[in-house]
């Protein structure tokens, strides 16, 4: 037998299991909720006390090493029958193994199989580390001999929802953390909180993880380290299972019954794994800068306290920069890629065609940071094949033509038909959904393309910017960052050649039109799919409902549509999908949720999911509201100007023109106070010369602000080849050889100027520090040569107020 | 053997006792000239001088552990000027009418460069190495020596009249860069030297209060009134060389804190001259309700507001009996542990320290060499007991040590309930010798970075205050960052990163870190090391520790006040900064 020696936390006093129960119950946090609790329920706190013994009874691990052996034993047999290989990064191994002896580690595995956190600890047993206990869903426990085994094996269980119950949360949050602090090994949970049944990542949870964090807050520990982790499965052990669930077939419940069922797996190949155990991440390097410290210091540290919003932001932070590190570090079988292409030529695709599409995607992929197995450096034929092998139950080569296997029974009903083909669609397309997370960006800048009404940068990032708002359950964003999602983006589809970008506008190019169209198709059943289930709820749903009713509601509506074969969305049936659209629409507040004894009810807003679903058909009208670096958008009223002032208007204007210049001259005599120090030292030449260009800078800019007071608002004066355009000072005003000719050689007349106003509508007023121009004059060639629509360079003049305005 | 200007000269021959005093000291280091560390020409280290008990021992292994903790070697060493360059010391600027005006006055002054050096600095890390190795800014542009409170008052009056900025000056020992001049004051600086003003005015024994002119230094005022029979009980570790009224303006605190008090408990009346004249109480109490304290405006001012120059402080018989003692426990949680039910029950004796390991080793690596083979034998049984019978890792256990003061019976009364909380706690009593030692190290172990500089180690102390739930956590968290730190900023050798709660309060204790490196290798080491000092600080706020306990703000510190004590708190001290002194006479822009 192997000999078994983790190594460990450097700061770690042995202890068992039992001492640690015992210590979490002695400890002043659940002793102070304890109290707590009895004076408010007027029941003894032994009562209670005794309450919180069981629930740690239940949670508790008890890991003991000869399970572990059992365990490790067993699983060696099961995973050699599974799966050819285990790949795993010997660095990150490394890396781990220090990072335990340095801090209490967290690791942070992607959660696709129950497979995860057996392998994981399977192969940390190998790896002679310390072996992790496991926060597992409570439905384990319903296995009786697994259950137990688990247990020992390092797994402590915990209820799916606790929210509700203060002892159970305060139970629960001390044992993690007393496990944490006391560094007896690392703590391993799944920040998705459950498996991922279409294989993209899912939102995280954030309960675990800022229990794990707030040893560090309260600095009971110097430092945490969390470890991302990616498992990646050439073929997943539940694929079937998971398509049935997603179809509303019920999950069976975990028996030791089921699992010997599961047995009959074994005989199956499911390829190979890969493990990457990532960068650990020091918690401290994360917070440092970020986390006030007063709230900790002012209250003492057992007393339970709602996170500060600061520290809330920052764990929804931290938890989406992990499963980003997590989708970095997949690995992508040959497989994936065959599975997004075929799924875009259903119902059959020529196989030779296939291989090349493949091998296109291949490049794509890697050029958008994909991190591809190819096996061997298998050529692509072959490629393609062994995954045609190792899926054989999805897709199977016919008569040269790659089709679906979505047959069965011959010549079933329609509604039969519809149901076989979306598992076949949903188990490719959990393959499909692994390359999502790597795309997302530059396929959603395509898709804004395609629906924004021009190539507008601004427009198109609206776009862009609705789309990642609807899909923000969808895909993985990391919070608040929408402009840099977009550049990144932007910035693919460049290095891929499928658009170019200039100042203003971003265009598709003639080559990369293909790429483009490939990336909107791939997303495509997202796109249509939240268009049916948003159609169902602004037509269908009138009345408060739940989640429960919402599903099958939805799902059947969809399947009908399918049956009469008006969408080809099989998708839309994931009531995944159906479950993220619905959270979407909660988020972007055009359905509201509210709290009930019975759980959540539901209410839409017809008005705005009708909105929602207009942005999709035609996002024209869209205005970017919030905008980093798009000036705010409005329209141009063109209004001929009044050759006279009108009659009634000339008094207002003559007392607005008398105030402002009480004000101006209030403020010069302000000025003359403080600074009749620095006037002194000017001498008498320098003031002759002020007062001289005062007069006349002063008629020039009184003229121009007469005109301007009959329109204050104006921003652009048009007059192409008139009189010429009014200036704000005598200074800096061109002569006729300062503007250049056209390049045809004709000469450029004046057409248009463009108002210092618009500064105060661009918001860029403020003085010193924005741009600013006096007023900027636009000559054009007089022969209006060139008259396709390409671009054609103009002139520009650009007059500031003078300095002796300013003064 | 002195330079001057020849008027300012025979100024000088008026005083009488500050020329000894600052001829005993050293100019760029801690202390007395004649009590140092040298390594012998054998090699072996040993401390000369006879002011102390370990004067003229031989320390002989100490050269392995200075070698073993910092990887310093005796063949790399560093060495200061031998004295001051009185070429680089910046021009004294003293306009004429203001010294015809302090002429008139009679009071000593001078404007010596030695004299305007010496009181240019405290003693942080950072201004000994400028006194080694460059020189300051801007120094004081004359000294002057009041020699009464009247004095003083013409003093402030003058600085007034002629706009100049005061800063004063008593012991010198200030550890918050308290002293050093605002490089961009333009008018002129004054030091005002108090250490002329060191009688004891008068003793009160029916109500135990001694009246005391605020520049006399601690050793000096125990002394004397211990020719009567009292004492105050106030004793900080530099109390050979801070003066009452330093205590005053810092805050200051002292080892028997237990017994007698802080200074905040200590003090009964202060006289202090302030640019808007002289604040004071009307009668000398115990205690009165009459709004905030106005003491409280004054204790922890660091010479922003003005000079304190009598204070009425408590006094007590001087103790019948002392009794040292020491005490090993198995490691550092269980003597916090300890030390925290010795609080709780409030039997704390005058003096209650816990060190860490690594001080531990290095308070043995200063064991003299023993004089007989006997004791040398019983020190091995000792050892032998504790590590092998009792099970204690000599590399995890730690030491508390202890002073009990007061009669003989209630002493050892008092001895048995500590010890046998000790006790409970795993503690096992380790003699009356090992705690001797270990308050005699406080007193030598400022002398030690002297000898460090001169072999590439640099180091400093900084101290923290801190709730009792928190104390583990603070210590581990800021040695394990400074440590952290020290390899990012590119020290090539661990440093030493070790403490000790050296006070215990009922709702916390008072932490004190030494932190020292050898800095072969990094260019700029007073950066690195001023970096590193701040990342400790922030670790210490963060684990919910002070900014400081009795070291005070200074310039060192300020950046951190705002966080400390709220936006409006800062306005609070502000506004009376501005009444008191809205010239900013007292220039020295501490603390605000």
């Amino acid at each position: 037998m192997k000999c078994y020696t983790p190594v460990i936390y450097k700061g770690l006093s042995p202890c068992k299991p039992n001492a640690i129960k015992s210590a979490v119950l002695q400890s002043e946090q659940v002793q102070y909720v304890i109290k707590q609790l009895a004076k408010e329920m007027g029941e003894s706190p032994d009562i209670i006390q005794e309450e919180a013994t069981e629930i740690l009874d239940e949670m508790g691990h008890r890991m003991q090493l000869g399970a572990v052996r059992f365990f490790a034993f067993t699983l060696s047999k099961i995973f050699k029958q599974l799966f050819q290989r285990v790949c795993v990064n010997e660095e990150g191994m490394q890396r781990l193994q220090h990072a335990i002896q340095e801090h209490p580690v967290v690791l942070l595995p992607s959660h696709r199989s129950y497979v995860d956190f057996l392998m994981l600890s399977y192969l940390l047993y190998t790896y002679d580390l310390a072996l992790p206990v496991i926060a597992a869903g409570i439905d384990f426990l319903g296995m009786k001999i697994v259950g137990e085994l688990l247990r020992r094996a390092g797994a402590f269980f915990m209820r799916r929802s606790f929210g509700g119950n203060r002892l159970y949360w305060a139970v629960f949050a001390e044992y993690v953390k007393t496990m944490l602090r006391s560094g007896y090994a690392p703590i391993e949970f799944f920040l998705e909180g459950t498996r991922s049944r279409t294989a993209k990542t899912l939102t995280p949870k954030f309960g675990l993880l800022s229990i794990v964090m707030e040893p560090f807050f309260k600095r009971e520990v110097f430092d945490t380290y969390l470890v991302p982790i990616s498992i990646s499965y050439e073929r997943i052990l539940e694929e079937s299972l998971y398509a049935y669930e997603l179809l509303g077939v019920p999950k069976p419940k975990e028996s030791t019954s089921g699992l010997l069922k599961a047995r009959r797996i074994l005989s199956d190949n499911f390829g190979t794994i890969h493990i990457y155990v990532g960068q650990p991440v020091s918690l401290r390097t994360l917070a440092s800068g970020r986390i006030n410290r007063c709230p900790y210091n002012l209250v003492p540290r057992h007393l339970p306290q709602k996170p500060s919003e600061d520290i809330q932001e920052f764990v929804s932070d931290v938890a989406y920069k992990m499963e980003l590190l997590q989708i970095e570090n997949m690995v992508l079988s040959p497989w994936v890629l065959v599975a997004a292409v075929l799924l875009q030529n259903l119902p059959a695709m020529e196989f030779e065609l296939l291989i090349e599409k493949t091998l296109w995607l291949k490049g794509l992929t890697q050029t958008f940071g994909g991190f591809i197995e190819w096996p061997d450096n298998l050529c692509a034929k072959k490629a393609v094949l062994s995954g045609l092998t190792l899926h054989s139950n999805i897709a199977s080569l016919v008569d040269g033509h790659v089709v679906l296997n979505d047959k069965g029974m011959e010549d079933g009903a329609v509604g039969e038909m519809v149901f076989r083909h979306a598992l076949a669609v949903l188990m490719c397309a959990t393959y499909r959904n692994q390359l999502l997370n790597v795309f997302v960006r530059p396929a959603l800048v395509a898709i804004a393309l395609q629906m924004a009404p021009s190539f507008r940068k601004e427009e198109v990032y609206s776009c862009f910017n609705f789309l990642r708002d609807v899909f923000s359950d969808e895909f993985i964003f990391f919070p608040g960052i929408s402009l840099k999602d977009f550049e990144e983006g932007c910035f693919l589809l460049t290095k891929c050649d499928a658009i170019q970008t200039s100042q203003q506008e971003i265009y598709p190019t003639d080559k990369g039109s293909g790429t483009v169209s490939f990336l909107s198709a791939m997303f495509r059943p997202f796109v249509e799919g939240y268009q049916l289930i948003f159609r169902y709820l602004s037509k269908e749903m009138k009345e408060a409902f739940t989640e429960k009713q919402f599903i099958p509601g939805v799902r059947n509506f969809v399947f009908q549509l399918l049956e009469k074969g008006s969408t080809q969305c099989y998708e839309a049936l994931s009531s995944d999908m159906q479950k993220n659209a619905l959270s979407a629409l909660v988020q972007l507040g055009a359905v509201k949720k509210k709290k009930m004894p019975s759980g959540f009810t539901y209410n839409v807003n017809q008005e705005a999911v009708s909105k929602i679903l207009d942005m999709f058909d035609d996002s024209a009208d869209a205005i970017p509201e919030h905008n980093e670096f798009l000036f705010p958008e409005y329209e141009i009223l063109i209004e001929p100007e009044e050759p006279e002032f009108p009659a009634d208007s000339t008094d207002d204007e003559q007392g607005a023109e008398d105030t402002s210049k009480g004000a101006k001259e209030q403020e010069e005599l302000g000025a003359a106070g403080t600074a009749d120090e620095a006037f002194q030292s000017l001498d008498e030449e320098t003031l002759e010369a002020m007062a001289k260009h005062e007069t006349e800078e002063e008629k020039i800019f009184q003229m121009f602000k007469k005109q301007v007071a009959a329109e204050p608002e104006q921003i652009i004066r048009y007059c192409r080849g008139g009189e010429g355009p009014l200036w704000v000072s005598g200074e800096n005003r061109p002569e006729e050889k300062d503007i250049p000719n056209c390049v045809c050689g004709a000469k450029r007349i004046f057409e248009f100027q463009i108002m210092p106003q618009l500064l105060n509508h661009l918001q860029v007023d403020s003085l010193g520090e924005s741009i600013d121009w006096g007023t900027l004059v636009v000559y054009t060639c007089a022969d209006s040569c060139g008259g396709g629509s390409e671009y054609l360079e103009e002139f520009i003049w650009k007059q500031d107020y003078s300095m002796g305005c300013t003064l | 053997s002195r330079k001057g200007p020849s008027g300012a000269g025979q100024q000088r021959a008026g005083v009488s006792q500050c020329v000894p005093r600052q001829e005993l000291l050293k100019w760029n280091g801690w202390g007395y000239n004649d009590s140092k560390f040298i390594f012998n020409k054998k090699g072996q280290a040993e401390f000369t001088g006879k002011r102390y008990r370990l004067g003229g021992m031989v320390l002989p292994t100490f050269k392995e552990w200075i070698e073993k903790t910092f990887g310093a070697s005796l063949e790399h060493k560093t060495t200061s000027r031998a004295s001051l360059n009185v070429n680089d010391v910046p021009p004294s600027i003293v306009n004429e009418e203001f010294l015809q005006d302090l002429r008139a006055t009679k009071i000593s002054y001078s404007q010596d460069a030695e004299d305007r050096v010496f009181r240019a600095h405290g003693h942080c890390l950072h201004e000994i190495f400028v006194l080694r190795e460059g020189m300051f800014k801007r120094i004081p542009d004359i000294v002057v020596w009041p020699v009464c409170h009247e004095d003083v008052v013409k003093i402030v009056e003058l600085a007034c009249k002629h706009n100049l900025c005061i800063i004063p000056f008593g012991g010198g020992t200030s550890v918050s860069s308290a002293l050093e001049c605002p490089e961009e004051e333009k008018r002129t600086i004054v030091s005002l030297d108090t250490s002329q003003m060191n009688r004891i005015l008068w003793i009160d024994e029916k109500n135990l209060t001694a009246c005391v002119e605020a520049g006399i230094v601690g050793q000096d005022l125990e002394k004397q009134l211990a020719e009567s029979g009292f004492c105050t009980g106030h004793e900080p570790d530099s109390m050979e060389f801070s003066s009452l009224g330093g205590w005053v303006a810092t805050r200051a605190s002292g080892m028997k804190k237990n017994i007698y008090g802080n200074i905040e408990d200590l003090v009964i009346h202060i006289k202090m001259v302030t640019p808007r004249g002289i604040v004071e109480k009307n009668c000398q109490v115990p205690r009165m309700s009459t709004g905030p304290d106005i003491h409280h405006f004054i204790m922890g001012s660091e010479g922003t507001l003005g000079v304190v120059t009598e204070v009425t402080i408590k006094i007590r018989p001087v103790p019948e009996y002392q009794k040292y003692g020491s005490v090993v426990f198995p490691n550092f949680e269980r003597g916090v542990a300890c030390l925290r039910e010795v609080a709780k029950q409030r039997c704390a004796p005058a003096s209650i320290r816990l060190v860490d390991n690594a001080q531990f080793q290095f308070g043995h690596a200063l064991k003299p060499q023993v004089a007989s083979i006997f004791t040398s034998f019983l020190d091995g049984l000792k050892k032998f007991y504790i590590t092998k019978f009792k099970g204690f890792d000599p590399n995890i256990l730690c030491v508390a040590t202890l002073l009990f003061e007061g009669d003989r019976e209630k002493v050892l009364q008092h001895e048995k309930q500590v010890y046998d909380i000790a006790t409970k706690f795993g503690g096992l009593a380790a003699g009356e010798d090992n705690g001797q030692r270990g308050y005699m190290l406080t007193f030598v172990i400022a002398y030690l970075r002297d000898l460090g500089l001169d072999y590439y180690v640099i180091g400093e102390s900084f101290e923290t205050s801190v709730p009792w739930d928190r104390v583990l956590d603070l210590c581990r968290n800021v040695k394990e960052r400074i440590v952290r730190e020290c390899k990012e900023k590119g020290v090539q050798f661990a440093p030493l990163s070790t403490c000790r709660v050296t006070q215990t309060y009922d709702a916390g204790a008072c932490v004190y870190f030494y932190f020292a490196f050898n800095y072969r290798g990094i260019s700029d080491p007073i950066h690195v090391y001023e970096q590193i000092e701040r990342a400790a600080r922030e670790e210490i706020l963060a684990n919910g520790g002070s900014l400081s306990h009795h070291h005070g703000v200074g310039k060192l510190r300020k950046r951190w006040m705002k966080e400390s004590i709220s936006d409006v708190g800062l306005g609070m001290l502000r506004s009376v900064k501005e009444y008191v002194d809205p010239n900013n006479i007292f220039g020295n822009k501490n603390l605000l």
